[in-house]
């Protein structure tokens, strides 16, 4: 009787266990997401995997990119690929646009050139946010009258370069977006803090169920019948552990891995130095064309 | 033996009963929250509002169209055809709503998609007829239209992806576990939703020239 009722104790903190587990796999399920080619990595504001892009231009262009963004916040990558992998350029640029998450995520202020060169196909993908500014249309008259003519004479670097001051021309000329930007970028901050909290009641969580699983752990383990008494062994001692226990080193283990990768669900924003996307996404807006 | 065992009770039952309380609350909130009781619903709401963006760019096309017609018109009167085609799938195809309530119903999600696939080949047609009228090629306006139009097509074949996307995970949810057991016990009026099939005409937009 004694026996069993140890083990009722047991078998709760087995379910609790038990149920901890099935709340990350949960959690780490919801994080699966769409199949997609492959795309480049966002190495900078300039991702040159064709190739294509001379070094003159690159130094002249990456200043004002990152001009852009110390100033409005859009942030603008111009992206070289070398294969569409069988897509079109509309469905890839997209994807690519969402992958590397450009423009602030409240403002969605990301714009992404992109060049196929292997295929003769480009496009400038424009993120919700500033569909009202750079319009299909615009996006359209860029490529038709600043990019393609220069592509057509293989002069891909000159065409980039004045693509790009265009759109930021564009992008820069519409006053009544200037004046809104730095109201928006100050709210922008206060509400930033959402999914930390949320993280930080993960974490509680978790903590609570641990101590419950610690406070179990002091009267762990098991009754042994030594002639006529019932002696009480404690699992830490040499008598090995009952197949049925989860004792508490492997399952305060388990909840150490969860955390730990845990921490990995948060990246997103740029805290590591290097050059990142903002969390933006992208409807579809823009144009493509081709040479 | 009755000894032996009445301690050990005492000296258990405080620990079970904190551990219960612990383990109700924790049981609740975890489980219903944590694992899938949410998920339902709120997957539901997002295919919905996904929904909601394909009917709207649609709409927006819709719109474009007036304009088109008109800029058409006055450089190829002759395409009489070819218009009044356009202008009735238009007509057609507006007239056809689709609540987020009826999603479920395959039938209905079927005779809007033929709705707008007759407008698609019909708004194809008049392009390709405007490649005869030099003048109506350079003219600002048909071009400033072409390129929305194209961007239009474009949102719709991206609002039209994100939908199936949405409708798969909500639809997953409803037959895979956990979802499967909220759906047979709290969400039992929750039924899969329509999938669009991905159909060639509506995804590729018309193709221009410059």
């Amino acid at each position: 009787m004694a026996a069993q009722a140890h083990q009722m104790c047991a078998s709760l903190r087995n379910n609790l266990a038990v149920i901890g587990c099935a709340v990350l796999l949960c959690v780490m399920g919801m994080a699966a997401s769409l199949a997609a080619p492959t795309f480049p990595a966002l190495t900078g504001r300039i991702v040159d995997q064709a190739g294509i892009i001379n070094t003159e231009t690159k130094v002249a262009i990456e200043p004002k990119l990152q001009a852009l963004e110390e100033k409005s916040g859009i942030q603008f990558v111009v992206a070289t690929i070398k294969s569409l992998e069988g897509g079109d350029i509309e469905t890839y640029a997209n994807q690519l646009f969402r992958t590397w998450k450009l423009g602030e995520t409240k403002n969605n202020n990301g714009v992404l050139l992109i060049v196929a060169p292997n295929e003769r196909k480009l496009r400038i993908e424009v993120g919700y946010g500033l569909e009202g500014t750079l319009t299909d249309a615009l996006s359209k008259i860029v490529i038709a009258n600043a990019i393609a003519p220069r592509f057509k004479a293989g002069d891909f670097g000159g065409g980039i370069a004045r693509g790009v001051d265009d759109v930021i021309t564009i992008l820069t000329t519409d006053a009544s977006e200037w004046a809104k930007r730095p109201q928006i970028r100050a709210e922008d901050n206060s509400s930033q803090l959402d999914p930390a909290v949320i993280f930080i009641a993960i974490f509680l969580l978790i903590f609570v169920i641990a101590m419950m699983n610690r406070n179990g752990g002091a009267q762990q383990g098991r009754w042994v019948q030594r002639g006529k008494k019932r002696v009480f062994i404690p699992s830490n001692s040499t008598v090995p552990a009952s197949k049925g226990y989860w004792t508490g080193g492997s399952s305060s283990s388990g909840w150490g891995g969860g955390s730990s990768s845990g921490s990995s669900w948060g990246g997103g924003s740029s805290s590591d130095g290097g050059f990142s996307g903002g969390g933006g996404s992208s409807g579809g807006g823009g144009a493509s064309g081709d040479w | 033996m009755s000894m032996t065992m009445n301690s050990a009770r005492t000296n258990c039952l405080p620990v079970l009963k904190r551990l219960r309380n612990l383990a109700t609350v924790a049981l609740v909130a975890v489980g219903l929250s944590g694992c899938g009781y949410n998920n339902i619903p709120t997957l539901e709401e997002t295919a919905k509002a996904k929904w909601s963006e394909v009917q709207n760019q649609y709409q927006r096309r819709a719109d474009l169209i007036p304009n088109l017609v008109a800029t058409v018109q006055g450089y190829a009167k002759q395409e009489k055809d070819v218009l009044t085609a356009v202008i009735e799938a238009r007509a057609k195809a507006t007239s056809m709503r689709l609540d987020a309530s009826q999603l479920t119903d395959p039938e209905k999600l079927k005779q809007f998609q033929d709705a707008q696939n007759q407008l698609s080949g019909a708004l194809g047609r008049l392009l390709v007829v405007s490649e005869n009228y030099p003048d109506l090629k350079s003219n600002q306006n048909f071009l400033a239209l072409q390129s929305q139009l194209e961007g239009t097509e474009n949102r719709i074949s991206v609002s039209r992806r994100d939908y199936i996307e949405a409708v798969r995970v909500y639809n997953t949810e409803l037959k895979t576990f956990p979802g499967l057991l909220w759906a047979a016990t709290f969400f039992r009026g929750n039924k899969p939703m329509a999938e669009f099939t991905a159909n060639e005409g509506a995804s590729t937009p018309p193709a221009v020239k410059f």
